[in-house]
């Protein structure tokens, strides 16, 4: 490069030229997800309509906290979160163990367990309230067959949340399975051999080296699931409402409710309160899944 | 310490055969390198000693054990894989006694092994690392080191050099040469380097196509090879070789001449060679000399002048180029008439089926 050539390449450098072709992606962002967060981080600070908003400072949060099953929807969000997660993990790598050995039907079973992952999580809670009545639905009525006498699934509020994160894992095990078999995979056949040649069983295997080196799949299935059943709305309400009374609420349903009741701020200091619960748990989780192993 | 004895060991994938009957005996305490081209079944075969492929046929003993259906762990034999197979989760402590964790040995005793495992390979410093901070050559050592503390029968090397840079190598390939001294063990080595198989082996097996083409010491490999695909595998730089018409058929030597070549003889097996019979004469490039006359003549393509020794790449007029390597230094030109000669008795003549036809 020549003396003169090189300040003109700096001049290049710096020319803003270049940066134009990042506006339409940086407006698009703006507008639909910078300004609606930092308006609801406003909105939440104030008592609003659709006309009008009124500034009341932490008010709303103060209101918020005060909710009488606001608490148990805390509990209830990270008790769902933590059953489906910890669900989607095991039966996750249970699933997919199965179908990267070598099985009839491997393909044909692999496109079973994911299935459900394309449907409607309306549609399916729909269907599986159906599934879970009490006395009509098919799920007691093949119990009642083997003389067994169904729980009230959704009906019996120590049972409505485990009943709506067993369906929630029904529907999303088959991405976590996926995940995991994309891990195993990827695990180089040379240490199966070296632990075969050392003596290792199938148990030992599975603990020294299966489950070690799926350790990022694991990672991914924990934070996909944990934030996924953090912020679940959509099964909840289409299987209870919450209910019955408030004993499968999570702090979106709350939120939702208050919404309907048209307390616009109510419910956006809520869904910071989502987004500061999310953050305060996922974050350090994530840090710890993620620490250095001195892997490769 | 045990011998190794394959008797017609056959692998077939489907109707696919890879190895095709290999006899072979491993005497205890012996270096036996399976050298080859790709594909030729080496790797194959060392598994199917592992364990770690089924033996479609023939059998495979171990010391005094039928081994064909015994379980890798039970054959008394530790593998140092290519790709070292360390386990990135664990130190290196914990890798190299993995294989004693699992049978179970006190932890005092575990300890005992693994230290003096690390101390005969000058690691102790590298323990309580993991393998992802250690460099090509201390990950080698470590996997050298796991299979060391089993104490093994037989120690089996799957190409482990085949990952390091060529100064590491040579260094890595002394201290496994080192390791068998001191250690006595039977050891089984897979390579495609040569060079390796020379050096490292008591015995050498070339295989080629999953036959066994010829076994025996890496000098006896160079100096009588069994046939063709020995002669072009085994030397570098290879042998060169030219068709041949057989002029003369003498007690204990062939006459033969080319379109490339005076008529020179040359002594061999001249059993069922008969006047007039294509066959091929093999010379090494290093025992091509410049005389004042000579019986091969060509025109000089390219010339690598290496200070000790001259590299030279000489057309013939038939078309095909021979290399000689002359010792010392040789001001020669490309484009250049060169004259080469050779002593007959270093020349190897093959028949029509590729057989090398050494003298008595």
């Amino acid at each position: 490069m020549t003396a003169a050539a090189a300040p003109a390449l700096k001049a290049q450098r710096r020319s803003l030229y270049p940066s134009w072709f990042y506006a339409p992606a940086a407006v698009i962002y703006a507008v639909l997800f910078l300004a609606p967060t930092f308006a609801s981080l406003y909105f939440s600070l104030t008592r609003w309509s659709l006309s009008s908003a009124v500034f009341i400072g932490f008010e709303n949060f103060a209101q918020f906290f005060r909710e009488p099953f606001l608490i148990q929807g805390l509990v209830n969000t990270v008790v769902y979160a933590a059953i489906s997660s910890g669900l989607k993990v095991v039966l996750g790598m249970l699933l997919a163990l199965m179908l990267t050995s070598q099985i009839m039907g491997r393909g044909y079973l692999r496109s079973v367990i994911f299935f459900p992952v394309l449907v409607s999580t309306v549609g399916v809670g729909m269907t599986f309230t159906v599934l879970m009545h009490p006395t009509n639905g098919m799920i007691n009525e093949a119990l009642s067959l083997i003389g067994i006498k169904g729980p009230g699934w959704l009906v019996d509020p120590k049972l409505a949340l485990f009943s709506v994160a067993l369906v929630d894992v029904w529907k999303g095990v088959g991405l976590a399975t996926v995940i995991y078999i994309a891990g195993l995979v990827a695990i180089p056949k040379d240490y199966y051999e070296a632990a075969r040649i050392d003596g290792a069983t199938p148990l030992q295997n599975f603990f020294y080296v299966t489950l070690p080196l799926s350790r990022p799949a694991t990672a991914t299935v924990i934070t996909l699931s944990f934030i996924g059943g953090l912020r679940t709305f959509d099964l909840i309400w289409a299987m209870t409402k919450g209910g019955p009374g408030f004993a499968s609420d999570t702090v979106a349903s709350v939120i939702y409710k208050q919404y309907q009741a048209g307390f616009y701020g109510l419910s956006t200091a809520g869904n910071v309160v989502l987004f500061i619960l999310i953050a305060v748990l996922v974050v350090p989780l994530t840090m710890f899944l993620n620490r250095k192993q001195g892997f490769e | 310490m045990a011998g190794l004895e394959l008797k017609s060991l056959h692998k077939s994938y489907g109707d696919v055969p890879v190895i095709k009957g290999v006899d072979l005996t491993v005497e205890h305490g012996e270096f036996v390198v399976f050298v080859g081209p790709s594909g030729c079944g080496k790797s194959t075969l060392l598994r199917m000693i592992a364990g770690l492929e089924d033996i479609t046929g023939g059998e495979l003993w171990i010391g005094d054990k039928l081994c064909n259906a015994v379980e890798p762990r039970d054959r008394g034999i530790a593998m140092v894989f290519q790709n070292y197979a360390l386990y990135p989760h664990m130190t290196v402590y914990d890798n190299i006694g993995f294989g004693l964790k699992l049978a179970r040995t006190p932890k005092d005793i575990r300890d005992s092994k693994i230290r003096e495992a690390a101390r005969i390979l000058q690691m102790e410093h590298l323990l309580e690392r993991k393998p992802g901070q250690l460099s090509g050559g201390q990950r080698q050592r470590v996997a050298i080191g796991r299979a060391i503390v089993r104490k093994p029968e037989v120690f089996l090397f799957d190409e482990p050099l085949s990952n390091l840079d060529a100064a590491l190598r040579v260094d890595t390939r002394m201290e496994i040469s080192k390791l068998h001294q001191d250690l006595g063990a039977t050891m089984i080595y897979v390579t495609h380097d040569q060079i390796e198989a020379m050096t490292l082996a008591d015995k050498i097996v070339v295989l080629n196509g999953g036959v066994v083409q010829q076994v025996g010491a890496p000098i006896e490999l160079y100096q009588r090879p069994a046939n063709l695909f020995v002669a072009g595998f085994i030397g570098s730089p290879k042998m060169n070789f030219m068709a041949v018409t057989v002029d003369n058929v003498a007690a204990n030597a062939v006459t033969v001449s080319g379109k490339d070549l005076s008529p020179v003889s040359i002594p061999a097996d001249v059993t069922g060679l008969t006047l007039g019979d294509t066959v091929t004469l093999g010379i090494r490039p290093h025992a091509l000399t410049i005389p004042t006359t000579g019986s091969v003549v060509g025109r000089i393509n390219l010339v690598e002048r290496l200070g000790n020794e001259t590299i030279v790449n000489l057309g013939l007029t038939s078309g095909i180029s021979w290399l000689a390597v002359l010792d010392g230094d040789h001001n020669l030109a490309t484009g250049q008439t060169l004259q080469l000669a050779f002593d007959p008795t270093s020349a190897v003549i093959f028949d029509g089926e590729g057989r090398a036809r050494h003298p008595a």
